[in-house]
């Protein structure tokens, strides 16, 4: 019971880590929106948080640059389980504009394993709200598994 | 003798102790976000969303940094939590005390500060520069805190106390206020009320007084390493802090309306803290930015203190 109501509670209490892979700041402005008043993301429970030790969801946005890849990488690592990766724009899954850049290193598929991916350049914020609450179901999946 | 111990037992673990005040203080904390919500014209969270936080939490991988001493690491949330739910134990529910005697106020003190040294002991021994910043920064707000919480400790002591003497039992001070009116009908007690409304955000560590744990700059100060169980044991003490706070105002300030009848007491305390806590924390939390830690310092020195003094110089003048 007290298994079952946790894994409830993953997909009810999320809470967001947001890193910036040399992303345009288009994307991340969207993400923030999110949350504003209008959008009102914390009605699901999602909440922006300072550390990567405090996400449950951690939203990727930006090409990775050369940069940068290292920082996502040791980031990542440092994220308790179980935690979702959420790609946001179109940076992050194909590179967009920027592929074949010398500086650029992605996509993101290459050094984590992506559990939903939002496309668009950048995406509307309904769709981000729709990502990061399925990213939140994944989330319970995840902890489900982990305890069987 | 067995069922005394029976008794004690409940008192720890249910009534006054553990289970009542976890209860009331995660249901305060979601009043307080869904208040806040609609404040800004939001849906916000449902009420029970500080507890989805805290079964997630539980359900979350611990991890212990490398630079950390793992024993002071782990233990300081307990601690912090079980200094709250002893001073639970010494406030009575109307007159319903469990371990009260005759200095409960001065017990009262020591103990509201287990809460504060837990986080600066736990953020220590994370080892993570942000940690630092952020428990130099609670020691700060700790010690301007405590200067006017101690004066209004005074102030109501000596007005509760016979002539010439103070009174520190909290039973004394309820009895009182069942005889004399609620202390915040006194007009000359009423600068004390309104200082100790100003130091419970503090205190609690709410949005305008929340500089040791400013996610945005220091990325919540000396929680910054802390992940799974142990976030989950703090962000319960920020809560169970902000019952016992209120809890603390209404049965120093607004006591003596008790019913006889202990469920419906607690009911009507639960219902008074909701208020409190919406009137102080939410308001302010809505309406103002995060302060500087020398801005805090300046205010809690000077307007708070002179507020708490006026009072006590107006009580010690036998008004």
């Amino acid at each position: 019971m007290f298994k079952k109501a946790i894994a409830k509670s993953m997909a009810k209490s999320p809470w967001l880590y947001h890193i910036n892979t040399g992303s345009c700041n288009g994307c991340d402005i969207e993400l923030v929106a999110c949350l504003t008043p209008r959008y009102d993301a914390e009605r699901f429970g999602f909440k922006l948080t300072g550390s990567p030790r405090h996400a449950d969801i951690v939203v990727v946005s930006g090409p990775i640059t050369s940069q940068s890849k290292d920082r996502l990488v040791r980031t990542l690592a440092q994220v308790p389980q179980p935690f979702c990766v959420v790609s946001l724009g179109s940076c992050p899954r194909s590179g967009n504009v920027f592929k074949g850049s010398y500086s650029v290193e992605g996509p993101l598929e290459k050094y984590v394993h992506v559990d939903v991916s939002v496309a668009g350049c950048t995406p509307k914020p309904e769709a981000i709200i729709e990502a990061l609450y399925k990213a939140a179901g994944i989330l319970a999946e995840k902890r489900e598994a982990m305890t069987k | 003798m067995i069922q005394d111990t029976l008794m004690v037992l409940f008192h720890i673990l249910v009534f006054p102790g553990l289970l009542f005040v976890c209860v009331c203080g995660l249901l305060l904390a979601g009043i307080d976000r869904k208040v806040l919500a609609h404040m800004q014209k939001r849906v916000g969270p449902p009420i029970v969303q500080p507890l989805y936080d805290f079964l997630k939490l539980m359900g979350k991988e611990t991890i212990v940094p490398q630079a950390a001493n793992r024993t002071v690491f782990l233990a300081a949330p307990v601690i912090g939590f079980a200094g709250l739910v002893v001073m639970m134990l010494f406030i009575p529910v109307f007159g319903y005390g469990t371990f009260n005697g005759s200095a409960d106020l001065i017990v009262l003190l020591y103990l509201l500060t287990i809460p504060a040294v837990a986080l600066i002991i736990g953020g220590s021994a994370s080892g993570n520069p942000y940690a630092g910043i952020g428990i130099s920064r609670e020691m700060v707000t700790m010690m301007a805190y405590e200067f006017p919480l101690i004066m209004v400790f005074l102030a109501v002591a000596r007005k509760v106390g016979s002539v010439g003497a103070l009174s520190f039992s909290m039973l004394n001070i309820e009895k009182w206020q069942q005889v004399n009116g609620s202390l915040i009908t006194h007009w000359a007690m009423i600068p004390a009320a309104i200082a100790m409304l100003l130091i419970i955000p503090a205190e609690v560590g709410t949005q305008p007084f929340d500089v040791a744990e400013a996610e945005t700059e220091i990325c919540e100060g000396p929680l910054v390493e802390y992940s799974g169980a142990p976030l989950a044991m703090f962000k319960l003490n920020t809560a169970v802090r902000m019952f016992i706070m209120t809890a603390l105002f209404t049965m120093l300030f607004l006591g003596g309306i008790t019913t006889g009848m202990v469920w419906l007491d607690a009911i009507i305390l639960v219902a008074i803290c909701a208020l409190v806590t919406v009137c102080t924390m939410t308001l302010l939390h809505g309406i103002c930015a995060r302060l500087k830690i020398e801005h805090l310092f300046k205010f809690y020195w000077t307007v708070v203190a002179a507020l708490s003094l006026l009072s006590l110089a107006l009580v010690w003048c036998g008004l």
